[in-house]
């Protein structure tokens, strides 16, 4: 995790930036399931990040600030009149159900990513907010919960439901992460 | 993992898989739309329209201001040099003095520009994003909302940037008329995504005792109709919705910030809707 410590004015932005951009767009990207959305909210929160930067005092403080910023951004859009998301009960068609799990081929490569970001947008948005958190980020439940501004023990609970509501997403398609619970 | 986790997620083993497979899963990107200068550029836009706002809003209260006390003070015979005795009331020593009108007045647009309110936030306070929309205007529409929210002006209407305002200055000075409690609150991060114009929006940030939560208001132009309320409307979520005079919709919710928390304002929405369906 990069840390923006040594970092001073505008040109610490820009290292900062540099060294966490694909990052964000990542955690974006698993919690919104579009790369345009996910860079649209990726940039707000580093404009956000950029008109505050000046007065940062705690620099070592700006990863945990961004993943707020852009959670609470993307499960407030999900939520909002025009775009308030519909759960699934599955998956799209990407792998139809009893499909055998995928090979390693790079077709089937995609296809597995395809399908595991279909399943996470069939999962509630605060609870993908806790499986990104913790699985693609790496976090702990006490950073999650920092993160989510919650009690460890709902980042705990949300966790079992998201995987849950994850797997059964899934059905067979994705094998793997199906035996893996 | 803890026992409760275990049981929908199995053993430990399974982490590593799950990791792996969210790692793969957003391992390739496409290339970035957006490079550092595109955010320094959006940023210092906002910085302009935000001061440009302030400047707007406050020559807007210190107008209306100066003519209604040109009206107290001067009565009837006064009144055919109301106009001129508004000048000195936009003086800025004036609005800055300690006379608690006028200056009272520009509080809530001095703390929308990082104000003492918002510099006593924490270490790093939810801004909003950047909104595409033209240069100019911002101001004037700033104008136009204290206008409709003295009762002196038409609605506001829907509003005239290509892409609608997601934190709207004038629908923020008539929120802040109708809900005095929420003036200075941070505004709360909001998306680039352009939505269609003639919408407004607003989120805010509040707090009311020890609860907070988010604040919003959406204005909708005549013709768009709001989605009826759906199984993914969080729980903790109160909202209240009213035609408005110009032929829209305003939508005013409330959410805590925690589960389980009271939503901030609940049962001021009815009220702060109806405030605020006539000046729309």
């Amino acid at each position: 995790m990069a840390r923006g410590g040594q970092a001073q004015g505008d040109d610490g932005f820009d290292a900062y930036f540099r060294a966490r951009r694909d990052a964000v767009r990542r955690t974006a990207y698993l919690l919104c399931g579009d790369w345009h959305r996910a860079d649209d909210h990726a940039q707000a929160a580093f404009v956000a990040l950029h008109r505050h930067w000046r007065r940062i005092r705690d620099r070592d403080a700006l990863d945990a600030w961004m993943r707020r910023t852009l959670v609470r951004s993307i499960v407030d859009e999900s939520r909002r009149p025009w775009r308030r998301e519909r759960s699934t009960d599955a998956v799209s068609e990407a792998r139809p159900a009893g499909v055998a799990a995928p090979a390693h081929g790079p077709a089937d490569a995609v296809a597995t990513r395809h399908v595991l970001v279909d399943g996470l947008r069939a999962v509630p948005p605060r609870q993908r907010a806790v499986l990104v958190l913790r699985f693609l980020e790496g976090l702990d439940v006490a950073a999650t919960a920092a993160v989510l501004g919650c009690s460890p023990g709902t980042v705990k609970s949300q966790t079992a439901h998201g995987l849950t509501a994850l797997r059964a997403a899934l059905g067979d398609a994705l094998d793997d992460l199906r035996t893996a619970g | 993992m803890d026992e409760q986790e275990r049981d929908a997620g199995g053993a430990g083993g399974s982490d590593a898989r799950l990791a792996a497979a969210f790692r793969d899963a957003a391992a390739h990107p496409p290339p970035a739309g957006f490079d550092a200068g595109d955010v320094v550029a959006a940023s210092r836009r906002i910085t302009r329209r935000r001061r440009s706002a302030l400047a707007g809003g406050a020559l807007a209260v210190l107008a209306v201001a100066g003519v209604g006390t040109a009206g107290l003070v001067g009565g009837p015979e006064a009144a055919p040099t109301s106009s001129a005795a508004s000048a000195p009331a936009a003086d800025g020593r004036r609005a800055a003095g300690p006379d608690g009108g006028p200056a009272a007045g520009s509080a809530p647009d001095a703390a929308r520009a990082g104000g003492p309110a918002q510099q006593a936030a924490p270490e790093l306070a939810p801004v909003p994003a950047p909104v595409p929309q033209p240069p100019d205007g911002t101001g004037a529409d700033a104008a136009a909302g204290d206008a409709a929210a003295a009762g002196g002006g038409p609605p506001l209407g829907p509003g005239t940037a290509a892409c609608a305002d997601r934190q709207d200055p004038a629908l923020r000075a008539l929120l802040e008329r109708a809900l005095p409690e929420v003036a200075g609150a941070p505004e709360a991060a909001v998306t680039t995504e352009c939505r269609p114009a003639g919408e407004r929006g607003l989120a805010l940030e509040v707090r009311e005792g020890s609860t907070s939560g988010l604040l919003s208001v959406t204005y909708l132009p005549p013709g768009r109709a709001v989605d009826p309320p759906g199984v993914a409307e969080p729980p903790a979520a109160v909202a209240r919705t009213a035609a408005t005079a110009s032929g829209g919709t305003v939508v005013v919710a409330s959410r805590a910030g925690r589960a389980g928390d009271p939503s901030p304002f609940a049962d001021r929405l009815d009220a702060v809707v109806a405030r605020l369906a006539p000046q729309l």
